[in-house]
């Protein structure tokens, strides 16, 4: 990885596949094309020959290449994985269908529950049990194994699962499930419950090993199509590849466990914005991305990226609450926390039956799309709303590639929501604009306020297509101080993947009482952990000098269901590391929850994780030479609400803000979003590009 | 929507941040309980209501809590009024002071601004045990409230910001597990504290008279919301009953559930004029929690969600005549009624099916099961085992039933086998679905689920309340019942023997219970599914290939289909069943033609 080298950030999504690419010096290229659904590998093939060709560079150049895709998740949701078996304990074939038995909401008989990744008869049981102890009670039957596997075999599944039950504590019949199948059918994809998460709860543990087996040869696939066309224009440099939990991996380690990237695609903005947040000097940001159908809030306190337990694929939005669990496909490995609400551009404004106004859940999608686009969208939306306020370019977006027709919007808001409410078609617009701010305010509450944290101590970080149209209006409401907009905002996920670390998140059940903790077992546990995980960077060709273990434990108080996460102190561990822990937890359980039990409440240890790094040593801090525009300012008048009205408002690029500040109200227009700074508010450039929008003026 | 104070935006604006309140109220109750009742059961509800007790935004919701909290908060300020201080907190739990059964606690937080009393910040849990004679408080057989744990009527357990140490020695003197229900009423409490904070902070920025306009808007369009949704519905008088098998005191003796549904223009009315007198078993109702099985039936087929207040409450009236098992008196018990309430929302559900034929489910498994298993450690301390869990949809005009899927009344979640081993004394040996049980129809009623579990430690007691043993969920449309539910226990070393739906028992080292959910009920003539659905369900064991010849009509190994044997066969058996139409609800399997 020579400093005179290239690095890329690949980022693919529903509609465009972005390119970031930052030369040796910090400078940061980018290019955005149209995705390609049947093969998701083309695009990038075609984007970067393209990229390539326009700044003289060559595959030659590449340092490493780093991507975050929604190959996985795309599978699941389109149910187009391996024909899948599963292999289980006699008396629970049905753990995977019974689910929890929850519903993602209430009075709705039109429900149906996803429909397993593996149908009933392809799951098949084994004699053999293993108590909570990890006793074994009943030895495995290995003609039980032989007489499944045969009919899975005869089935012509692609891959297996093994999940028994109480296998995170003795993975003794795992193991040996695992060595027959290998023996009689050495090439099948296999994915055993021990190795994936060992960890307690059925029902989770299958679902994730089911979802490995079930991607794997999706995601081989397409990483062995990505690589050829990679090759194809000689770029032969690692691939790395963006994993739930934010950190990269290598492309051989994601093939083999793809549990880890099937999140892949919305992880890197937030990775982005710890970056900025810890080169612009903010300890504590909140980010948010907003696109076309949804928006999303994550939270980055000192340096470390909220993470959440579990999730479920297909079930992120959040539908009024996030307690009504049941949606999707369960899966339980690390994950960026983040809160979704179905907001975006495309959000459609109408009045319900009781006369209020809503704005989402249904959206216009790309397609038709917004009313202003022209193409059949006869509903409005939230992007009319910003065209009638003035917020967007009345005419075009994207330097010119989509027209846009504001008279359009108008006549579709004033008829369908202004004229009903009896308002005028500004204040109507102005009102979606701000219920549409409502709505993704809960996210940035959901992963804030919701989790014991203050949104007035963070920053803002705003990105995507629309983030920045709102974010200040926003931050306002919230009580925050400052909002960033960074540079390439429309496309700041590929820019996030160059700032990212290749990561590993381990983790075992440990469930022990803390006042009778067995000191030389938890450091042996430990150690296990740890080796296990510079083993792993160390194979990836990390030195010592680049790995970065976090430790952290999570506890509760017996008896609760939920357990919270404290950091665990560098170095030995001790009797008074051992002790601090229930001292630790007390503590933030007081901050998330607002109370902790007396002295005397039993403190249960329920599992240690660990976080290990492999820090990628290529240059990353570039400088921003903007250069001062030379164009003047134009204007358009705005509508900033009934207490200030419409206003003449500037209308400027990134470039007008080098060397002195603007006051609100401005926009700010780029190729690939729009920053609507409001009176009161002030903007300028810091030294890294980014806009900083001053709250208080 | 409109007013001089404020537009419709503000309006909407000011509804979501009061909803946001109400959910971080059930999101603190949820995160920092103690009990696997209300972290996975999610047995309790989180309101919001103004100065004057009306019920303005919910938070997340329990269905059959939805029309209990105002009614208990009416009784708390029946009683106070005028001498409600800030710092006060109010709980009660008995069901003839605004209560429903003892187990579930409400707590109640008066908020105050300025000195003015504007809302009131409440809370429902399902404690694990509030005393009584069996672990759990939830026991079906008990004949009088007295035997069935501590009764609260509304009481002041904060006065002016002190507590009542008194009320919490007695409460937590006489429940078995104190530490989990002092943990629980501390989680109701911390949410009402979180209500106090941030709807304070409302009032600070809208100030005080606009938000009590804007609450009173809250339940004028929830009210407007809810009739524009009942107008859509077909007007018509539609009655129907279903049953209970029996109160487990007077052994097989069926309870009768009657409701007429009246539905004119924009308004409804459900009548359980009919239904059965109160009974001596555990499982009479009061008012409120008829109420709520009623407004979760109506919910269930309207087109849109409505918000749920007393605004959409005002637009449904519900009608139970005194003394019936619907709106009891004292002194009846009523701990198991969360059955009564399955079966009330079963019983909607049949004559809402004739109102809108293609929106409603055949029957279900008829609503949860209770298993609780209570004993003492080594250490003498006790513990208790508790699992409220059902299975099995009815059949739908569109789709089959869901096969382990929570009935619509509750939305409770399954404990995890791995989970209840490592906690309790108890060795589940299975937890599968079961064939051959779904009423056969055009769409195939839901399969039950089968669990066992068998005992590890010395002696405890099991309690256990279950239905449709005797009389099977039914069918619609000419789908055809769904199998009834069993409860085996296999004391050890002995065999197998069938016991009642309701019991109360000991349990000894080495024996096995299992227990298996009714199953759901079909929708539609069995001999109209398509032959393709019937070999998949085949192929995935939901029904065997004999009772595809008996039931569908159909020669399928599951694989491949015998279609002129199959076409043979279903004009035989529809020529000896002899239907002139498909009857509307059927409870027993036709005979039909088998080979």
């Amino acid at each position: 990885m020579s400093d005179s080298k290239i690095r890329i950030g690949v980022d693919i999504g529903g509609t465009f596949t972005d390119i970031s690419i930052m030369d040796a010096a910090g400078g940061i290229i980018t290019k955005k094309v149209s995705s390609t659904p049947n093969n998701y590998a083309r695009a990038i093939g075609e984007g970067l020959a393209a990229a390539f060709g326009e700044n003289g560079l060559g595959g030659a150049d590449v340092a490493e290449l780093l991507h975050g895709t929604t190959v996985a998740s795309n599978a699941i949701l389109e149910l187009k994985g391996a024909r899948t078996g599963l292999i289980t304990t006699k008396g629970f074939r049905d753990v995977l269908e019974l689910r929890l038995l929850r519903m993602p909401r209430l009075y709705d008989l039109l429900w149906e529950k996803p429909p397993t990744l593996v149908d009933r008869h392809l799951r098949l049981e084994v004699d053999e049990r293993i108590d909570a102890r990890g006793n074994i009670v009943t030895p495995l039957n290995e003609a039980d194994v032989v007489a499944v596997l045969d009919q899975l075999l005869a089935e012509k599944v692609e891959a297996i699962s093994v999940c028994l039950l109480h296998s995170y504590v003795n993975d003794a019949h795992e193991k040996q499930i695992h060595d027959i199948i290998r023996r009689r059918a050495p090439e099948m994809v296999l994915s055993i419950s021990s190795e994936v998460l060992p960890e307690i709860k059925e029902y989770e543990r299958t679902s994730t090993t089911v979802i490995n087996s079930y991607v794997k040869p999706v995601v081989g696939r397409y990483l062995n199509n990505l690589t050829a066309d990679l090759k194809g224009i000689d770029i032969g440099a690692p691939l790395l590849l963006m994993q739930s939990n934010g950190g990269l991996t290598p492309a051989e380690v994601a093939a083999e466990m793809p549990v880890h990237i099937i999140e892949s695609g919305p992880a890197a903005g937030v990775i982005g914005a710890r970056v900025l947040a810890r080169r612009a000097g903010f300890d504590k940001v909140i980010s948010f991305d907003m696109g076309g159908t949804t928006a999303k809030a994550a939270l980055v306190e000192n340096g470390e990226v909220t993470r959440a337990e579990e999730y479920s694929v297909g079930g992120g939005i959040m539908i009024g609450s996030r307690l009504m669990s049941g949606a999707g496909y369960v899966l339980k490995v690390p994950a960026i926390d983040l809160a979704e609400v179905g907001a975006g551009g495309g959000s459609i404004i109408a009045i319900d039956a009781g006369g209020a106004p809503q704005v989402g859940p249904e959206s216009a999608g790309s397609f038709p799309g917004p009313v202003c686009y022209d193409l059949g969208g006869t509903e409005p939306t939230v992007t009319d709303a910003n065209v009638v306020l003035g917020y967007i370019n009345p005419k075009h977006l994207a330097g010119g590639a989509v027209k846009l027709h504001a008279d359009k919007s108008k006549a579709a808001l004033t008829e369908k929501v202004a004229k009903p409410l009896g308002l005028s078609p500004e204040r109507a617009a102005y009102g979606a604009h701000m219920v549409a701010a409502a709505n993704m305010i809960r996210a940035i509450k959901a992963v804030s306020s919701e989790r014991g944290r203050d949104p007035r101590e963070f920053a803002l970080v705003a990105f995507g297509g629309n983030g920045p149209l709102f974010a200040a209006g926003m931050a306002r409401q919230l009580g925050m101080k400052r909002v960033i907009v960074p540079p390439s905002a429309g496309v700041f996920s590929s820019v996030g993947l160059l700032y990212s670390d290749v990561e590993y998140n381990l983790s075992r059940t440990y469930r022990q009482h803390t006042r009778s903790l067995d000191l030389p077992a938890l450091v042996a546990a430990w150690n296990a952990l740890e080796t296990q995980a510079t083993d792993k960077l160390a194979a990836d060709g990390f030195r010592p000098d680049q790995i970065r273990l976090r430790r952290f434990a999570k506890l509760h108080y017996k008896g609760q269901a939920y357990e919270l996460s404290v950091p665990v102190p560098d170095g030995a561990i001790t009797e008074r590391i051992a002790a601090q822990l229930e001292d630790a937890f007390g503590e933030e359980h007081e901050r998330t929850y607002g109370h902790r039990a007396g002295p005397n409440e039993p403190v249960e240890l329920v599992s240690l994780n660990l976080t290990a790094s492999g820090e990628l040593d290529t240059l990353r801090d570039g400088g921003a030479d903007l250069a001062p525009a030379t164009e003047a300012a134009s204007e358009r008048d705005a509508y900033f609400g009934p207490e200030h009205g419409w206003m003449a408002t500037p209308v400027i690029s990134r470039a007008h803000l080098v060397g002195r500040d603007w006051k609100g109200p401005v926009v700010i227009e780029e190729y690939d979003c729009t920053c609507v700074v409001p009176p009161g508010m002030t903007a300028s450039l810091d030294t890294l590009g980014n806009i900083a929008i001053d709250v208080a003026g | 929507m409109s007013s001089p104070a404020f537009d419709p935006f503000e309006f909407e604006l000011f509804r979501n941040s009061l909803l946001s309140v109400a959910d971080e109220m059930a999101l603190t109750v949820h995160r920092t309980t103690y009990s696997t009742v209300l972290r996975d059961n999610l047995d309790y509800s989180t309101a919001f209501f103004d100065g004057q007790g009306r019920m303005i935004a919910q938070g997340f919701s329990l269905p059959s809590h939805l029309g209990s909290i105002p009614t208990a908060l009416g009784a708390v300020i029946e009683r106070f009024k005028g001498d409600i201080h800030e710092g006060d907190v109010y709980a009660l739990n008995d069901p003839f002071h605004g209560g429903m059964h003892l187990p579930d606690i409400f707590i109640f937080k008066p908020i105050f601004v300025d000195g003015e009393l504007v809302a009131f910040a409440g809370t429902i849990s399902h404690h694990t045990d509030v005393g009584g004679r069996v672990a759990g408080s939830n026991a079906p057989d008990s004949i009088e409230i007295y035997q069935e744990g501590v009764r609260i009527k509304p009481i002041r357990i904060y006065d002016r910001g002190v507590k009542n140490e008194t009320f919490f020695e007695m409460l937590l003197m006489n429940v078995r597990v104190p530490d989990m229900v002092a943990g629980d009423i501390r989680a109701q409490l911390s949410a009402c504290h979180v209500a106090e904070v941030a709807f304070t902070d409302l009032c600070r920025s809208y100030g005080v008279e606009k938000v009590k306009l804007l609450g009173e808007a809250m339940l004028d369009h929830s009210e407007r919301m809810t009739r524009a949704e009942i107008a859509k519905l077909p007007d018509g008088v539609f009655a129907f009953e279903d049953y209970l098998d029996d109160d487990g005191i007077d052994v097989g003796k069926p309870i009768v559930l009657k409701v007429t549904v009246t539905k004119k223009g924009e308004s409804i009315l459900f009548d359980w004029t009919g239904s059965s007198p109160q009974v001596r078993g555990a499982l009479n109702c009061t008012l409120s929690f008829t109420k709520s099985a009623a407004y979760c039936g109506l919910f269930s087929v309207m087109e849109n969600r409505v918000p749920n207040n007393d605004g959409a409450f005002r637009a449904i009236d519900v009608v139970a005549p005194l003394g019936t098992i619907t709106n009891c008196v004292h002194p009846a018990s009523v701990a198991a009624r969360g059955l009564t309430g399955f079966r009330m929302v079963d019983t909607v559900f049949g004559a809402l099916a004739q109102m809108v034929p293609g929106k409603v489910t055949a029957a279900g498994d008829g609503g949860n099961t209770n298993i609780s298993i209570g004993g003492y450690d080594k250490d003498r301390k006790p513990y208790i085992f508790c699992d409220f869990t059902c299975c099995a949809w009815g059949g739908r005009a569109f789709a089959d039933g869901i096969d382990g899927n929570s009935h619509m009344f509750a939305n409770m979640a399954g404990q995890s086998s791995e989970v209840i081993e490592a906690e309790n004394p108890l060795f589940v040996e299975c937890y599968e679905l079961v064939g051959d049980r779904g009423g056969a129809g055009k769409f195939r009623g839901g399969a039950p689920y089968r669990r066992a579990y068998r005992f590890l430690g010395e002696e405890a007691v099991i309690s256990i309340r279950s239905d449709r043993r005797d009389i099977k969920p039914y069918g619609l449309y000419g789908g055809y019942p769904g199998g009834v539910s069993q409860n085996i226990m296999t004391r050890a070393g002995g065999e197998p023997e069938l016991y009642p739906a309701k019991f109360y028992n000991q349990i000894r080292k080495g024996d096995l219970f299992v227990h298996e959910t009714a199953a759901g009920g079909g929708w539609g003539d069995p001999l109209e599914r398509e032959p393709e659905r019937v070999a998949r369900d085949v192929l995935n064991q939901f029904v065997s290939p004999e009772n595809a010849r008996i039931l569908y009509g159909v020669v399928t190994d599951g694989r491949t289909i015998d279609l002129p044997a199959t076409e043979a066969l279903r004009a035989r058996i529809a020529l000896e069943r002899g239907w002139a139409e498909a009857p509307y609800a059927l409870r027993d399997t036709p005979k039909a033609a088998a080979e």
